[in-house]
């Protein structure tokens, strides 16, 4: 049973990271990378909630 | 004297910014999550350095100190409420070197407290297994990278998460402390035979100073929750009410599991063993308590790993916003609202110390990290009050008795510094070299790429005495 | 006061400097574990008499070693591993110097271009 969990957990991890890295290279070619990066620091709470996509 | 409110920056065009949905009980789970693992394990290891009564005695002193970084830190970040949490005050209040420092303090003190988690975990399910040749790798990595995965999916799910998985973890404490009984001696819990005057001090007062090293260990990280501050809804008020919660439940988690602890295992064994709670469940004899604890073992180490991923992807992501680091780790997923590629940059170095580290080697990383940063507290708010005194600018909170918590901190630093040297002088010296070397390198170089006074981003008049 | 304007940074530069900070934290974390510098200086204090009166157990403590499955010779290697806390002054004092002089250089640097950000940020108003 233990080793049997072993394997899923390594299952899991390998679905996951693939996931993450399919998921970070469809948002990195949809959006424009000035757009990603425009979080700016002291930005009032109203403007961000506001702000919808 | 005139307080502007305008926005420091202005604000056009398309922009995404990191989702503000968190309220007071998050900020509890993410401070306390992180390091309510500490009594599960590690504050035992205090024991070892100097027995059973100089891990009580750490316990409250360093009890003290954390009180003292709660306060101080309850007061800046409600002012300066900005992802990055201390990195963003020592770039406000000392200079931008300190706060390249800073950041690096906590990301390598949380990286290396999650590396701690994931170990711990992996180890706690391969002994309950007893399976020849089980590796824990497999548990490490799923660890890390499920809880990656959530904190790349969004913040509010993530403390969510941590809310209920700390909360049954600290229920199990409490659960665990009222079934020995505690207010008889003798029937489960002995008290007064496990430490006697011989064995109460088995190294003398060296010792005591000696346990500080692993002292730290019952509360580190509860300073984390400021990494929350551009993520909660109203964070002058949230923050400071949040992380004083959080010390308030610490400091009754912790007073707990040292009495049921030192009551039930000779400190001898208390000092080495990896599950000081596990092992308080079994000593009671019920299957229940012992399952139970063995659950909330895992549950803490999860809860705490997940806070660690949380708050060091937030000081990565802030260095890179303000240029300190290639700006391409400041992007923010349109979507989910997260700093994604901060996450997953440090998921892998996270994995790579996993495999490599043992428990002992990455908790003292991380303390030694984590009393660097105590130490540059104590100072900055003292500066903070020098350049803009009370009055000067709207605080969300300010704490009582300055300059004493400050000298408190300061001086339990210096305590600290004397039990890593101790123990660990070496690795001392080794990682302040690099801290060193690497400040160099930003100070000669790194800076030029950083541009000079949008950094400054409160909107506080001109400090005092420039 | 004249607005600095940072260079734009090209992307192998930036591809290159979180290398430097990649290299640079795998150094600081390494070395140390391969140097064997990790770790406390704990060795054991053997005993000829391997009981649990000798390594200081009283019938409670014994009691309670053998629930968790050991022997007085299994114990012995747990008990008797002590550590010896010795004061090494030079280690301490360079220890000491190391650590002042990174602050005093920490806060002396940042103090420098924290004018330069409070000039820029206030100068122009």
């Amino acid at each position: 049973m233990w080793v049997a969990l072993s394997y899923a957990c390594w299952g899991i991890s390998i679905v996951l990271a693939l996931w993450m890295l399919y998921d970070w290279f469809k948002i990195d070619t949809t959006y424009s990378e000035e757009m990603l990066t425009s979080s700016r620091e002291g930005e009032l709470e109203a403007v961000s909630e506001k702000h919808r996509i | 004297m005139t307080i502007t409110a305008e926005p420091a920056v202005q604000v056009q065009g398309d922009r995404v910014s990191l989702l503000r949905v968190l309220g007071p009980a998050h900020v509890w789970a993410l401070g306390v999550g992180i390091v309510l693992v500490g009594e599960f394990t590690g504050w035992n290891f205090a024991a070892d350095k100097g027995g059973a009564l100089a891990a009580l005695i750490v316990c409250w002193i360093v009890g003290l100190l954390y009180t003292s970084v709660a306060m101080i830190d309850s007061e800046v970040t409600s002012t300066v409420a900005a992802a990055g949490g201390q990195y963003a005050q020592a770039k406000h209040i000392v200079g931008p070197l300190m706060a390249f420092n800073v950041a690096l303090f906590l990301v390598f003190a949380y990286t290396m407290l999650e590396v701690s988690d994931a170990i711990l975990l992996g180890d706690t399910i391969v002994a309950k297994a007893g399976v020849e040749g089980l590796n824990h790798n497999s548990f490490i990595a799923a660890t890390i990278v499920v809880l990656a995965w959530l904190n790349y999916r969004g913040v509010l799910m993530t403390l969510n998460v941590n809310f209920v998985i700390t909360a049954i973890a600290y229920v199990s404490i409490v659960i665990l402390f009222f079934s020995v009984s505690p207010w008889t001696q003798g029937a489960v819990l002995k008290l007064n035979e496990l430490v006697t005057p011989g064995n109460a001090l088995p190294y003398g007062w060296i010792g005591v100073i000696a346990a500080f090293q692993f002292g730290i260990w019952y509360y580190l990280g509860i300073e984390g929750t400021t990494q929350a501050a551009e993520e909660v809804r109203s964070p002058a008020r949230s923050l400071p009410y949040g992380t004083m919660a959080g010390m308030i439940t610490l400091l009754i988690a912790a007073a707990m599991t040292w009495y049921v602890c030192a009551s039930l295992m000779p400190w001898e064994y208390l000092g080495i063993t990896y599950y000081p709670l596990w092992d308080a469940g079994k000593l009671t004899g019920s299957a229940l308590l012992e399952n139970l604890l063995f659950i909330a073992t895992l549950l803490a180490a999860l809860a705490s790993a997940n806070g660690c991923i949380n708050d060091a992807a937030r000081a990565w992501f802030s260095l890179g916003r303000d240029r300190y680091l290639p700006t391409w780790f400041s992007a923010v997923h349109p979507k989910y609202r997260t700093p994604y590629r901060s996450i997953l940059f440090l998921l892998p170095i996270a994995l790579a110390f996993a495999f490599i580290a043992d428990l002992n080697q990455a908790i003292t990383f991380s303390i030694l990290s984590g009393v660097l940063q105590y130490t540059f507290m104590s100072i900055n708010i003292i500066m903070f009050r020098k350049k803009w005194p009370l009055g000067s600018i709207r605080r969300g909170y300010t704490h009582p008795f300055h300059p004493l918590p400050a000298i408190v901190l300061f001086c339990l630093c210096v305590v600290t510094f004397f039990a890593i040297f101790l123990g660990f002088g070496s690795q001392l010296i080794a990682m302040v070299a690099f801290y060193f070397l690497i400040s160099l390198w930003f100070h000669f170089y790194r800076y030029k790429f950083v541009r000079r006074g949008a950094q400054f981003t409160m909107p506080w008049p001109k400090p005092q005495g420039y | 006061m004249a607005r600095y304007t940072p260079p734009e940074q090209s992307k192998a530069g930036q591809v290159f400097d979180i290398a430097v900070v990649v290299v640079a934290i795998f150094v600081a974390l390494w070395l140390p574990l391969k140097l064997g510098l990790a770790g406390a200086a704990k060795s054991i204090d053997a005993l000829d008499a391997k009981t649990w009166e000798a390594l200081g157990q009283n019938p409670t403590m014994a009691s309670i070693w053998e629930k968790l499955g050991y022997t007085p010779e299994t114990a012995h290697d747990i008990i008797q591993n002590r550590f010896h806390y010795i004061i090494d002054w030079p280690t301490l004092i360079i220890m000491a110097a190391v650590l002042i002089g990174y602050f005093i250089f920490l806060f002396r640097a940042s103090d420098r271009e924290y004018r330069d950000v409070i000039n820029e940020k206030f100068g122009d108003k």
